[in-house]
């Protein structure tokens, strides 16, 4: 599990651009499905064909992350940047940036009057050229980078980043292995571009024209010094999502995961997130509607390169989709 | 059962967003002798048809009023038995001081929002607006008793009955939209009288308090030639200028702006004129906010028009409208709907 979640959020995928993500992805899961393809905009779309007449249900998990992009590059060979995602100017000093082909910059700042001046625009990349020249020979305009971070597994706890949502995917890969027999037709879908707009998850959804939807993605919790108030804890199980910005969890969905995790004594807590969407946001207004909700691993630090989950959340989180996929669906 | 009645009945029952389903026996039943079929679809929307006598194939008229209501979701336990809580949809912190709520927990539960005694508050803290994040719900159980009976995610609404003031004004909770869904009924017993050639399809919608959800998949489902959505507007207040509002008891607001189909205003307002129905003209600039945009921009693109319910205090327990007005609106629909023939329809694809 470590070595597969270290070898997802190392690799490098901003939204928009998560071909080399997507290529990972995929040589993992093809021998553990029947079909699997990536669409249009780049989501990678598993499948577990089911029974004739099978329900459809689609599971989603984002497999982009965070990034900057390129916007300028100044004749000292300085690189000039805005968002892609939701990156904090704050989180960004210190910290070390990557680009598709491996190059690496680190984040500056210009002279400021106090910190709360600090914004994205006052800040740059250095990737240690001394020209306009140099720079351009390794970085163009509109190239995107990444966090520059190692994985680390502490005993139970991993920190990495981008585990937002790589370990999402790590979770419905791992589920991929363990379902047998499921009587659905399940897809598995590693969707592109979340992180700007839930957006590979819509056309996936809209082409699969699934029954069901069940995002699977990291959440928010309130058990660390001072935090805002949020009844969901790193280590006490999956989360169940009541709600988000994005969507109200369908009951039939929401009470189906309760009743799954109470049955087979899976540890559960429920989340009531007030700000953040997910996949299950466009999944659930797909066509005529597609009843949705939303498994979610409890995470700190979110959109750093320190985010943290606990392992025995993301087991149980695999064992609550895995038993939900095995039993009959309402 | 009479549109007062409905109204009434309407607006004491829980359906907070996304947990509307409770709804559904109390209207099937109310709409059934006014409409040849009903179903729920797969997000709860209540989608209620009555046919025309056209020929096949009929143009089809959508009419959608949400049925939802704004609420509360409980997120925690405190100490001592009391329940933290945030909002569904856009409530507004300063009027939940001292409310009465029901928890939807495993049974319905009474239970009050608390406030701190003036006689203990610290100096200036009544210059302040309590946050929702500092409020609580008491339900008076212990503990113990109290994380059996009630999860985290339960839904809570405002316990308040409707009241009957005076002039035939009706105040209470969640008559956004539910009076709505009453101008329907109102608009469908008008047609049980007439003849009409389109098939009207009436869809209580969901989820529109918290992102027009409802209207955006049902919608697609039915793909109307034409979409009406009915809403309310703010009534008329002392402090805030005319023009921001309309005025109760003068008729419906017939809204123009970027989301109104041209033709179908120029037709709604003729037809209000030729039946002598009483009306405002209630201009909308911003595109999103009700469920005609959700409807305009689905599928190919549907024309789109909005009918506004003068209401007052919106967004609070004692929302207040005045029943003619909903008369009113139902027969402006219902006159409008018979109005509408294949040729105006086909007319309404060259803008």
């Amino acid at each position: 599990m470590e070595k597969m979640v270290k070898q997802l959020v190392e690799a490098y995928g901003p939204a928009g651009e998560e071909q080399q993500v997507a290529s990972h992805i995929k040589d993992v899961i093809e021998p553990l499905v029947d079909r699997v393809s990536v669409d249009e905009l780049g989501n990678v779309i598993a499948i577990k064909e089911g029974p004739a007449g099978a329900k459809k249900i689609m599971l989603a998990a984002h497999m982009d992350e965070i990034g900057v992009i390129v916007t300028d590059i100044d004749d000292a060979g300085f690189l000039r940047f805005a968002n892609i995602g939701g990156v904090s100017p704050f989180t960004l000093i210190g910290q070390r940036v990557r680009f598709a082909d491996g190059t690496v910059g680190v984040f500056g700042y210009e002279k400021l009057d106090g910190m709360k001046d600090l914004k994205l625009n006052k800040m740059y990349v250095d990737i240690g050229a001394t020209s306009r020249e140099e720079a351009e020979a390794k970085v163009g305009i509109g190239d995107k980078g990444v966090y520059h971070r190692e994985f680390i597994g502490q005993g139970q706890r991993v920190i990495a980043k981008s585990l937002d949502n790589r370990i999402g995917c790590a979770v419905l890969i791992e589920a991929a292995r363990r379902l047998e027999n499921s009587p659905h037709e399940v897809y598995f879908v590693f969707t592109a571009q979340e992180e700007v707009g839930l957006r590979g998850a819509r056309t996936a959804a809209y082409s699969l024209d699934p029954d069901y939807g069940i995002a699977v993605d990291v959440t928010d919790t309130g058990d660390t010094p001072e935090a805002r108030r949020m009844a969901v804890s790193l280590g006490k199980g999956a989360a169940i999502k009541v709600k988000d910005s994005t969507i109200i969890s369908h009951p039939l969905i929401k009470d189906l995961l309760v009743n799954t995790a109470k049955t087979k004594g899976i540890p559960y807590q429920m989340e009531v997130l007030e700000r953040g969407g997910t996949d299950a946001g466009p999944i659930h207004l797909t066509r005529s509607g597609v009843p949705t909700g939303a498994v979610s691993i409890p995470c700190r630090y979110i959109h750093t390169p320190s985010e943290m989950v606990d392992l025995r959340d993301v087991e149980n989180c695999i064992q609550l989709l895995v038993a939900t996929l095995e039993g009959p669906l309402p | 059962m009479t549109g007062r009645d409905l109204l009434k009945a309407l607006s004491g029952a829980k359906g907070v967003s996304g947990y509307e389903s409770d709804l559904i026996p109390l209207l099937t039943e109310a709409f059934m002798p006014l409409i040849d079929q009903a179903r729920e679809d797969k997000l709860g929307n209540l989608i209620m048809l009555k046919e025309g006598n056209g020929p096949e194939p009929r143009k089809k008229i959508m009419l959608a009023a949400h049925m939802d209501e704004i609420g509360l979701v409980v997120t925690g336990y405190e100490p001592g038995g009391f329940l933290r809580f945030a909002n569904i949809g856009g409530i507004d912190d300063r009027v939940l001081l001292a409310q009465r709520v029901v928890v939807h927990g495993r049974k319905d539960l009474p239970g009050v929002i608390g406030a701190k005694p003036p006689h203990i508050q610290e100096p200036g803290e009544q210059e302040k607006t309590v946050k929702m994040e500092d409020l609580f719900i008491d339900v008076g159980l212990e503990d113990e008793v109290l994380e059996e009976l009630i999860a985290i995610g339960d839904m809570v609404t405002l316990a308040q009955q409707p009241v009957n003031l005076q002039n035939d004004r009706y105040a209470g909770k969640a008559m956004d939209d539910r009076a709505g869904v009453v101008v329907m009924y109102l608009c469908l017993e008008v047609l049980a009288k007439l003849s009409h050639s389109a098939d009207v399809y009436a869809v209580a919608t969901v989820q529109e308090e918290v992102g027009i959800r409802g209207a955006t998949v049902s919608t697609y489902d039915i793909v109307p030639d034409i979409g009406i959505a009915l809403d309310v507007g703010h009534g008329d207040i002392p402090g805030v200028p005319e023009s921001d509002t309309l005025p109760l008891g003068k008729g419906p607001g017939i809204a123009i702006g970027p989301q109104v189909h041209p033709r179908i205003y120029d037709r709604l307002v003729e037809v209000a004129k030729e039946w002598n129905i009483p009306y405002s003209i209630e201009p909308c600039t911003t595109p999103r906010g009700t469920d005609a945009f959700a409807i305009q921009v689905t599928q190919a693109g549907i024309p789109t028009a909005l009918i506004s319910l003068p209401l007052r205090y919106m967004h609070t327990p004692v929302e207040t409208l005045e029943w003619k007005d909903l008369e009113a609106a139902g027969r402006l629909l219902a006159m409008f709907i018979c109005a509408i023939d294949s040729d105006y329809v086909e007319g309404l694809q060259c803008f």
